[in-house]
C-alpha cells in the first residue's frame, strides 16, 4: 500500500520540479528577451524621423505689393499670430494699414548651412506696397527679406511624430526639476518601480474595481511609450514594471531621463504629433528651451499628464489651472523662489489660433515622392528626417485647387449632361502652374479629389492636345524662312478651304469646326481662330517632321508620330509637357527644366541634393516674341476673348485646345511671369462635348485672376531685331489712314511689309511706324 | 533651397547713397580708364549692337581652317579702346528703375559678392531669385553663368551666357564680359579655338576686357612655349 503512495508523491515532486525548472527556464528566457528588447531600443534607432516637405520661401522687397489678405493668411499658416501691441516675441505680428505699418517678429529657421535667428522687422507701406524695410532693433535698412518656407506635409510611416532630439545637458535644470516634481519626484531614489506609488495606486484601483490610477514611475512611462500600448491590463503593467527594472539596471538615471524628455507626447498639430520637450517648446512658445520663462516651464511640465486636454490652445482655463498647480508644487519644493512664483503666476498664456497642418497638396506631394524615389527609398524618407525644399507656392496651390474644384462644379451645373452617377467616371480636370523663367512648378492639381482618385493627370494622363498643339505648326513656319524654307510672317495669306493631304499612299482631309471655312486669311487670323484647314496647309508647306521637331525642342517628350494629323494635335501628351513647351515661349525662347524638388537636406543640415535652375536657349528671342505677339491675339480677338469679358485684362498669350471628338478641352495661357495649363475631360475618354474655351478657359481665367491680383502688370518685352508696324489685317499690308481696322504687328526686321494697303489706298503717316 | 532663410538678403549696400563707381551716364572724360585715351568708341548708351551685328563684324575663324596650323592667337581686326567700367550694378538703380529691377539688381550684387567671397553655393540660390523677380535682368543671368563656371559646370554656364547675351542690348561692356566668360568656358572644355575666338570678340567690343586680355596672353605664352 505504501509503494503506490510513494510513487504518486514521487510523480508529484518530479512534476513540480519539471514545472518549476521549466518556469525558471522560461522565465529566464523571457527576462533575457525583454532585456534584449530594452537594449535594442536604448542602443539602436529609437525614433523614426519623418521627412518634411516645404514650400518655396516668400521674397518680400521694397516696391512689392504685399496683397495683405494673402500675407495675413500666409503668416497664420506659418504660425504667426496677430498682436495688438508691438511684437515682442518671435511669431508675433502687427498690421496697421491705416498707419502704413506692418511689423513682424520673424521666427528662427534652420536652413542648410545658414541657420537664421529671428528678429523684429518693420515694413513701411504706401497702400499695400512696401516702401521701406528695417530691422526694428538696430534700425538697419534692408531691401529684401524672405519669409520662411511653409511646411506642406511630412513623409512618415503610420504616425507623424515630430521631434528634435536634445541631450540632457541642453535642457535647463529647471525644466528637468519641474517635470520630475510633477511626474516622479522620487525618480532618483527608486529602481524603476516605486512601491509607495504602487501601493497607493493599487488601493485606489481595488476600491474602484478597475485600473483608474497609475503608480507609474517615469521609467515605467518610458517603457510603456517605447514598447507597449495604452491598455490598462495587469499583464501590461507587469511587463512595464519588469522592463523598467531592467532599464534601471542596465542604464543610468540620466540616460533614462534624457530618453524620456525626448520621447514624451506633448500635443497635436493636425496630423502632426508633438513629441519631446524641444518640439513642444517650439510649438507652444516659438522659442528654444533656454529661453523659456518659469511660467512656460510650469505649463510644459503640466502638459505631460494630458497634453490635449490641458493644451493652452484648446483649454486656456484648464491649462492655467494646471500650470498654477505646478507652480505651487515648485514653490513648495523650493525649486523656485516666491518672487519667481509670483512673476510666473502673472504670465499670460500663449494665445493663438491652433493651426492645423492641412497643407497636404496631395497631388503635388505625389509628384515629389516620385521624383524623390529615384534617389531615396521610402524607408529612408520616412525615418531619416530629411527636409525637402520645393518650388511650390502654397498660395498659388490653394488658388489652383479652388479654381479647379469650383470650375468643374460650375461646368456640371451649366451642362447637366456632364454629371455622372458613379464615382469612377466623374468629370475630371487638372491644372499645373509654372514660373517660365526658372521652370519652377509653383502649383499642381492632378484631379478633382485625391480621396477618390490618386491618378495625377498633370503628368500621368496622356491626352490628345487638339488645337493647343497648333502653335508648334506656326512656330515651325516662322522659323522655316530662316532655314531656307518658305517664308511665313504674321501677315502671310493662307488658304482656309477644304483640301486633301496625300501622304504615304493615304489621304487626310482636315475639316474646320462646323464645316465653316474663311477663304484667304492671314497667318495670324488662322491661329487666333484656330482654323484647322489653314493650319494643316501651313504644316504641309513647312513639313510635319519640322513641326514634330519643334515640339520636341520646346520640351514635349512624348513620342510624336510625323503624320499630318499631328498638326491638329492627334498625338498624346501630358499637361506638364504642354506647360514646359509653352513656358519656353513665355521665357523668350529659353527652355527650362521643370523644377519641383529644389534641395534635400539631411537631419544634420548637410545638403544631400540640390537641383538648380537649368536653361537652354532653343529659339531666338525674336521668334519667341513674334509667337507671343500672335498668341496675345487669341485673348484679344480669338478663341479666348471671353477671358477679357470675365475680367482678365492684363497682357497674356494663350491657346485653346479642343480635340476633334470633343473628348479633351485644354487651355494654356501665360503672362511673362506665370503660366498655367488647364485640362478638362473624362478619364474613360467619354465625350465631353465642350471646347477648350467653354470648359478649360473659365478655370484658367479664374485662377489667373486670383494669382495675378495686385502683382505688377508686365508685358512681353520687345527685343532688338523686331519691327512693329501698323497693318491692315484684311490685306496684310501697311495700314493707311483710310483703313478702318488696324493692327500692330511684329516682324523680324526687314520682313515687315513695304507696300500700303491696296484695299484702302492712302499714304501712311510716318508717325504710324515704330 | 540653400540660403533661402527669412533673412535680410541685402544688408550692407545702401540704396542711393552709395556712390556709384561708374554708371551708364558716366562720361568718358570723368571715368577712370585703365589705358591712355583710346580711339573714339561708342558709349554704352549710344551703342546698338545686336547679336547678328557681332557675327557679321567678327567672324569666328572656322576650326577646320586652323587644324593644319598650330593654334594662333586671334587679335582684333579693328582694335577698339577700353570702355568705361560699367560693372557696378547698384549704379544702374535710378529713381526710374522699376522695383522689380531694383530688387533684382541688389540681389545680383549680393550674389556677385558671395561669388567673389568664394561661396558659389549661396551665390547660386541668391542669383536664381534675381531672374524670378525680373527675368529681363541680364546681369542675373551673367552671374549665374559665372557661378556655374566656378562650380565647373561649363555647359550650364554657356547656356546662361546665351540667355544673358540675348537680354543685353546696347551694352558692349557687358557683351564683352559675356564673350570673355564664354571663352573661359570653352577653354575649360578644351575647345581652344572657340575660346580664342570668344576672347577676340570680347576684345573687339572692349579692348580693356581684362579676362580676355589675360587669357589671350596666357594662350600666346603657351603657344610660344610649344613652338620652342
Amino acid at each position: 500500500m505504501k509503494r503506490p503512495k510513494l510513487r504518486i508523491l514521487r510523480i508529484i515532486l518530479v512534476s513540480l520540479l519539471i514545472v518549476t525548472s521549466s518556469g525558471l527556464v522560461f522565465g529566464g528566457w523571457y527576462l533575457r528577451r525583454l532585456e534584449e528588447t530594452v537594449a535594442a531600443k536604448f542602443e539602436g534607432q529609437k525614433w523614426r524621423f519623418p521627412s518634411k516637405i516645404y514650400s518655396d520661401s516668400h521674397l518680400l522687397y521694397v516696391g512689392i505689393n504685399l496683397r495683405l489678405q494673402d500675407l495675413s493668411e500666409k503668416l497664420r499658416r506659418l504660425g504667426y499670430h496677430e498682436s495688438q501691441s508691438q511684437p515682442k516675441a518671435r511669431g508675433e505680428y502687427r498690421l496697421q494699414p491705416s498707419r502704413g505699418l506692418l511689423e513682424i517678429y520673424l521666427h528662427d529657421f534652420s536652413y542648410p548651412a545658414e541657420p537664421f535667428k529671428g528678429f523684429p522687422v518693420r515694413f513701411s507701406l504706401q497702400g499695400t506696397v512696401i516702401t521701406k524695410i528695417e530691422n526694428s532693433t538696430t534700425g538697419e535698412e534692408l531691401f529684401s527679406l524672405e519669409l520662411e518656407p511653409e511646411l506642406i506635409t511630412g513623409l512618415y510611416d503610420r504616425v507623424w511624430e515630430e521631434r528634435r532630439v536634445v541631450s540632457l545637458s541642453e535642457v535647463p535644470p529647471l525644466i528637468v526639476k519641474a517635470i520630475l516634481a510633477v511626474e516622479d519626484e522620487r525618480f532618483y531614489h527608486h529602481h524603476g518601480i516605486d512601491p509607495t506609488s504602487v501601493v497607493r495606486a493599487t488601493w485606489v484601483n481595488l476600491r474602484s474595481g478597475g485600473v483608474v490610477q497609475g503608480g507609474s514611475t517615469l521609467t515605467q512611462q518610458l517603457m510603456k511609450n517605447f514598447f507597449l500600448s495604452d491598455e490598462r491590463k495587469f499583464s501590461r503593467k507587469m511587463k512595464e514594471a519588469i522592463m523598467a527594472l531592467i532599464a534601471e539596471r542596465k542604464y543610468t538615471k540620466d540616460e533614462i531621463l534624457e530618453n524620456y524628455l525626448n520621447e514624451i507626447y506633448l500635443g497635436q498639430r493636425g496630423s502632426q504629433g508633438i513629441f519631446g520637450i524641444w518640439e513642444a517648446s517650439q510649438f507652444y512658445f516659438s522659442k528654444p528651451l533656454s529661453e523659456l520663462t518659469v511660467g512656460e516651464v510650469a505649463l510644459l511640465a503640466g502638459l505631460v499628464r494630458a497634453p490635449n486636454r490641458l493644451s493652452p490652445y484648446r483649454s486656456p482655463d484648464a491649462a492655467t489651472k494646471r500650470r498654477n498647480i505646478v507652480l505651487v508644487k515648485l514653490l513648495d519644493d523650493k525649486i523656485i523662489t516666491r518672487k519667481q512664483y509670483e512673476a510666473a503666476m502673472r504670465e499670460s498664456l500663449p494665445r493663438r489660433e491652433l493651426i492645423k497642418v492641412t497643407n497636404d497638396a496631395p497631388y503635388y506631394v505625389d509628384y515629389l515622392r516620385r521624383e524623390l524615389a529615384e534617389n531615396y527609398s521610402n524607408d529612408v524618407l520616412t525615418a531619416e528626417g530629411f527636409r525637402i525644399f520645393t518650388s511650390m507656392d502654397l498660395q498659388l496651390q490653394k488658388m489652383a485647387e479652388k479654381s479647379l474644384a469650383e470650375g468643374l462644379k460650375k461646368l456640371e451645373a451649366a451642362y447637366p449632361a456632364l454629371r455622372r452617377q458613379g464615382e469612377e467616371d466623374n468629370l475630371e480636370g487638372a491644372i499645373v502652374v509654372l514660373r517660365p523663367q526658372t521652370g519652377e512648378i509653383k502649383a499642381m492639381v492632378g484631379g478633382r479629389s485625391y480621396q477618390k482618385s490618386q491618378f495625377n493627370r498633370v503628368f500621368q494622363a496622356k491626352r490628345q492636345p487638339g488645337s493647343i498643339f497648333k502653335p508648334f505648326v506656326y512656330l515651325a513656319a516662322l522659323m522655316a524662312g530662316a532655314d531656307g524654307g518658305k517664308k511665313f510672317t504674321p501677315v502671310t495669306m493662307v488658304e482656309d478651304s477644304p483640301f486633301k493631304w496625300s501622304y504615304d499612299g493615304q489621304e487626310w482631309e482636315p475639316g474646320n469646326y462646323n464645316d465653316e471655312y474663311f477663304g484667304t486669311v492671314t497667318f495670324r487670323r488662322a491661329l487666333e481662330k484656330s482654323l484647322n484647314s489653314a493650319t494643316a496647309r501651313i504644316a504641309r508647306d513647312v513639313g510635319i517632321k519640322r513641326v514634330r521637331d519643334i515640339a520636341h525642342r520646346l520640351g514635349v517628350q512624348s513620342s510624336l508620330p510625323a503624320v499630318p494629323s499631328l498638326a491638329l494635335g492627334a498625338a498624346e501628351v501630358t499637361p506638364l509637357e504642354i506647360a514646359v513647351a509653352f513656358s519656353t515661349l513665355a521665357n523668350n525662347g529659353v527652355r527650362t527644366r521643370p523644377l519641383a524638388v529644389k534641395q534635400v537636406v539631411d537631419s544634420d543640415g548637410g545638403a544631400r541634393e540640390k537641383r538648380d535652375v537649368r536653361v537652354e536657349k532653343v529659339l531666338t528671342p525674336q521668334i519667341a516674341f513674334i509667337m507671343n505677339h500672335l498668341l496675345k491675339g487669341v485673348f484679344d480677338r480669338g478663341t479666348a476673348d471671353a477671358a477679357r469679358r470675365w475680367g482678365f485684362t492684363r497682357p497674356a498669350a494663350g491657346k485653346t485646345g479642343t480635340t476633334n471628338d470633343y473628348k479633351d478641352a485644354w487651355f494654356v495661357g501665360y503672362t511673362p511671369d506665370l503660366l498655367a495649363v488647364v485640362w478638362v475631360g473624362f478619364d474613360n475618354k467619354a465625350k465631353l462635348g465642350l471646347s477648350g474655351a467653354q470648359a478649360a478657359l473659365p478655370i484658367w481665367t479664374e485662377f489667373m485672376k486670383l494669382a495675378t491680383a495686385g502683382t505688377p502688370v508686365t508685358d512681353f518685352a520687345p527685343v532688338p531685331g523686331i519691327k512693329i508696324v501698323e497693318i491692315d489685317p484684311l490685306s496684310g499690308q501697311l495700314a493707311t489712314p483710310n483703313c478702318s481696322y488696324v493692327l500692330r504687328e511684329a516682324f523680324l526686321e526687314r520682313d515687315e511689309p513695304t507696300t500700303t494697303c491696296p484695299l484702302h489706298p492712302g499714304t501712311p503717316p510716318a508717325s504710324k511706324f515704330d | 533651397m540653400q540660403g533661402c532663410a527669412p533673412r535680410p538678403l541685402y544688408r550692407t549696400i545702401q540704396p542711393s547713397t552709395s556712390p556709384p563707381a561708374s554708371s551708364d551716364k558716366a562720361s568718358p572724360a570723368t571715368t577712370p580708364s585703365p589705358l591712355p585715351e583710346p580711339p573714339r568708341t561708342p558709349l554704352p548708351q549710344e551703342a546698338k549692337i545686336r547679336e547678328q551685328d557681332l557675327q557679321t563684324r567678327s567672324p569666328i575663324t572656322p576650326p577646320a581652317a586652323k587644324e593644319t596650323t598650330k593654334p594662333a592667337v586671334v587679335t582684333p581686326e579693328v582694335p577698339t579702346g577700353p570702355l568705361p567700367d560699367d560693372s557696378s550694378l547698384l549704379a544702374k538703380i535710378t529713381p526710374g528703375t522699376s522695383p522689380q529691377r531694383a530688387a533684382s539688381l541688389r540681389l545680383t550684387e549680393e550674389g556677385r559678392k558671395l561669388l567673389e567671397a568664394g561661396d558659389a553655393s549661396k551665390a547660386l540660390s541668391r542669383l536664381e531669385k534675381t531672374i524670378v523677380i525680373d527675368s529681363t535682368n541680364p546681369y542675373g543671368y551673367f552671374y549665374l553663368a559665372k557661378t556655374h563656371y566656378r562650380l565647373g559646370r561649363y555647359k550650364e554656364s554657356l547656356s546662361f551666357l546665351e540667355v544673358a547675351e540675348s537680354r543685353l542690348s546696347g551694352e558692349p561692356f557687358w557683351l564683352a564680359e559675356v564673350h570673355a566668360l564664354r571663352g573661359e568656358n570653352f577653354r575649360a572644355l578644351g575647345m581652344v579655338d572657340k575660346a580664342e575666338a570668344s576672347y577676340a570678340q570680347a576684345l573687339r567690343l572692349n579692348s580693356g576686357n581684362r579676362t580676355a586680355n589675360d587669357a589671350l596672353a596666357r594662350l600666346q605664352g603657351q603657344s610660344e612655349a610649344t613652338s620652342r
